[in-house]
Formats: C-alpha cells, structure tokens, sequence
C-alpha cells in the first residue's frame, strides 16, 4: 500500500487524538488541520524511515497513540502565538528551563542569556513567506516536550559557547559545558617503553594478531552491543545512567537486550537494575572474547598458549606505561 | 575460576583501551546527518519503537559527536529525574506572551524591538501589569 494511503486511513485515528487535546485544553486556538499536518508530517517521517518492511496502517495508528500528543498540542499553540498556551508552557517549564541551563552553564549570566536566546527562538523573530518560524514547530511529539526543550538548552548552551571560543574543538567545548563533560575527555592512552621479556619478532606478531582479531570481534557486535559498549567504555556513563535510559519498558534498546531473557518474558515491564546492565556488559564481553580466541586461534594460528601470550601482552602493554598505543601503529 | 576472571578482567581492558584509542584517533565518527533534537530526546526516553531505533543506534554507535550529545543528555535527564512531575506556579507573572518576548529581546539586542511581535500587538487595556490568572480565550 502507498505511504499516502496508509497515511489516509489513519485519518480518524488522528480526529481522535486531536478531540482529545481539544478537551484537554480548549482555550489553545489549535486548528484541526494545523495539528493533522503535524501528525502526518511525523508519520511520513516513520513511514520513510530506512526499513525494508512496510508498516500496516495498524501499525501507523499505534504509532500516532504514541506521540506525545497534549506537549504537541500545546507546542503547536505556542508556535501560533496563543495567549493561554504561552501562560501554561512559562507556567509549567520555564522554571525548568532555568534549572537546567544554571545546571549546565558556568555563570548565571550565561544561564540567563541561553533561557532568554530559547525563549526568543521559541516564539520565532525570523519570518519566511509572511509566516513566522517557531522552533516549536521543529517538535513532533516523539519524545517529552520537557525533554526536547532540554536538549533545546543544551544546544543552545554549546552554541553559546562556540560563539565565544572561535575554533575550539568539540571537546574542549564540551568539557565546558557542565561538569559532566569532564568525562568526556578521551583518555588518550600513555606511551610508554616497552618489555624485554618476549623475542621482539614474536611480540610484533602477536601484537598484530591481538589487534586484529580485537578489531574484528568489536565488529562482529550488533549496533546495540557496540553502543552499550561505548556508553561504558567511553562516554563514562555509569550503570545507573545506562538503566535509566532503558527504563521504559517498550525501549527497543531494552527489548534486544532482552530478548532471550526469561526474567523478561515473566515481568517485562520490571525496573533494570545496575546489576541488569552489568550482565549485559558481562555478555558483550564473554561474546567479544569468544570471536577474539577464535579469531587469534583460526585466522592467525596461534595455539593455546600463544593467545594467552597475547592477553597477556595486551593486558601488559595497558596496565604499563602503554604499548597497546603500538598495536596499531605497527 | 581464577583463570575465567584473569581472562574477564584481560577482555575488558583490551576493550576498553581499544575503544578509546579507536575514538581518540577520530574513529567511530559517522559522514552525513547527525540526530536532531527530536529523534535525540525521543531516544533518550525511549520513545522510539525497534523501526525508528534501528537507524538511531546504528548512528550513534558511529557517530562520536551524536553519541557524546546523548551521553550528555542521558546524565542530564537522570540530574533531573524528580523534575518531571513538577510544576511551578509562580506569581506576579506577565500578562501576555509578547511583554516577556519584548523584555527578553531588549535586554539580547538592547532594544523594544516591537515590529517583531506586531502581528499580534493589540492595543489592549490591561488591568493590571502582572496577572495571577491565565488568559482565558473562552468565546
């Protein structure tokens, strides 16, 4: 079926929604058409997304139940320049908004500057065909209208930041936008000299293998594997910061996670723990591990004994004054 | 045991000095369109169905700069967790929407830029400068 025949038949689907919102607030002066505009922009958005199944118009319709339909009804409000819609969004976040930017801003001056520079491009100064453009236009609903403007501030924040520091890289940028960028320094690992106990000729072979075959097992993860990997190993996020970003139970994130577990099968909505995401790191490296024997033990044909030389060599090379940096140069 | 958790520990040293040696030397950074606001706060929350998502992990685990936003964003969602339910009514608010833009566009730009909002400046009565109540639309 067409994606504009799919899209049709959700039509009533999104009648509801829309009486929904009107009910919820009815002094919003939100158009039918104007918010149906915004629902079938978000569901071609769903339908475009690069996937090789086409949804069923079921499908559609539960998408669209998705959205987060009462924040998207009052962004579209506040894009048209509604009164009541205004008083309730500074009502309801503004406060917010504020927190967050002190949070993340070093000064109260550029805390202020961020909430104002936000305000102004929520309302929208700048005027395309005669229509002014709101940033709240670019909310489709998918997510809390709390937690896109968050990410709005943050944005907006870096943005700030950069204006003020001409060429500065990302992350020197980035470990000046809240302390939690301190994190985000990637510690590039220490030279260091290099141990005499192993014929330089063999540890340059192992050396080679153990980085190819790492290389290789990395590779064979699935995107989730990876990520979770990289959120652990990289961005330093903690366990507990990993747990609450698949704390929704319908997190695909979660639900490939899970996939085989049976503790989800009996209660698929319970909280993830720390421990939960432990285990799941727990797996990704016995799976890593696994394809790194494999690979050291077929593709470059070092026995047992040998690819034990190579943990060691790398484990070595990590602890020391670093070698590893030499895996890949050679 | 003992050699299992050597083995365990020797793995994931191996990982993790991979990975940041990977991204130090600018690995893991995917060409072409990074995530926006919407798709990166939806993914946050986990409010993207398996269709949505799959394109959004494959890029973030390619994407250093999308995936440092995330990171950042997820540390900040969780600094303001009991946020959420939370609404502030505070008093003495303006009136009307077009006041606190004004407000805010003459202390960015040191001016009352008042042509910006004139599609929707009525010369109005107001009662009072700061209102308790919210404007009520009801016809």
């Amino acid at each position: 079926m067409k994606h504009e025949d799919l899209v049709i038949e959700c039509e009533s689907v999104m009648d509801e929604i829309f009486a929904r919102c009107v009910e919820n607030a009815p002094n919003f002066g939100v158009l039918v058409d104007c918010f149906k505009d915004s629902l079938r922009k978000t569901a071609y958005r769903y339908l475009n997304t690069d996937s090789s199944e086409t949804p069923t118009s079921e499908e559609i319709s539960g998408f669209l139940r998705q959205i987060q339909a009462d924040d998207l009804f009052l962004a579209l409000a506040c894009a048209g320049g509604n009164d009541r819609a205004w008083w309730e969004f500074d009502q309801q976040h503004r406060a917010y908004l504020e927190r967050v930017a002190r949070h993340l801003a070093r000064t109260e001056i550029d805390a202020q500057e961020v909430v104002d520079t936000v305000y102004v491009e929520l309302y929208g100064t700048r005027v395309v065909e005669g229509e002014r453009v709101s940033k709240f236009a670019t909310y489709s609903g998918r997510g809390t209208l709390r937690g896109w403007l968050r990410t709005v501030i943050w944005h907006s924040l870096v943005d700030l930041h950069r204006a003020s520091h001409d060429e500065i890289s990302l992350d020197e940028m980035m470990e000046n936008v809240g302390e939690s960028f301190a994190h985000a320094n990637f510690a590039a690992t220490e030279l260091g000299g290099e141990s005499q106990t192993i014929d330089n000729i063999a540890r340059e072979r192992y050396r080679k293998a153990t980085l190819d075959s790492i290389e290789k097992a990395f590779a064979s993860l699935d995107s989730h594997e990876k990520l979770l990997l990289l959120y652990y190993h990289v961005e330093n996020l903690k366990l507990r910061e990993i747990a609450r970003m698949v704390e929704n139970p319908a997190s695909p994130l979660r639900g490939w996670f899970q996939r085989k577990s049976a503790s989800r099968d009996k209660n698929p909505a319970s909280k993830i723990h720390e421990s939960t995401i432990m285990r799941w790191l727990e797996k990704n490296y016995a799976k890593v591990l696994k394809i790194f024997r494999t690979e050291l033990s077929t593709t470059h044909g070092l026995s047992e004994k040998e690819i034990e030389i190579c943990m060691g060599l790398a484990t070595q090379d990590l602890a020391s004054p670093n070698l590893y940096r030499n895996l890949i140069t050679t | 045991m003992g050699k299992l958790a050597s083995e365990d520990i020797q793995i994931q040293r191996l990982i993790d000095s991979y990975l940041r040696l990977q991204v130090s030397k600018n690995g893991f950074t995917a060409e072409g369109e990074h995530l926006d606001e919407d798709f990166l706060t939806a993914f946050i929350e986990g409010n993207l169905n398996r269709r949505e998502a799959r394109p959004v992990v494959d890029h973030l685990a390619a994407c250093m700069f999308c995936r440092q936003i995330t990171a950042e964003l997820i540390k900040l969602d969780l600094a303001f967790a009991d946020d959420r339910a939370r609404v502030f009514v505070e008093e003495g608010e303006p009136s009307r929407v077009s006041e606190v833009l004004n407000g805010l566009l003459s202390r960015i730009f040191g001016t009352n830029d008042d042509v910006v909002f004139a599609h929707q400046e009525q010369e109005k009565e107001e009662p009072s400068e700061k209102m308790e109540n919210p404007p009520d639309n009801k016809q």
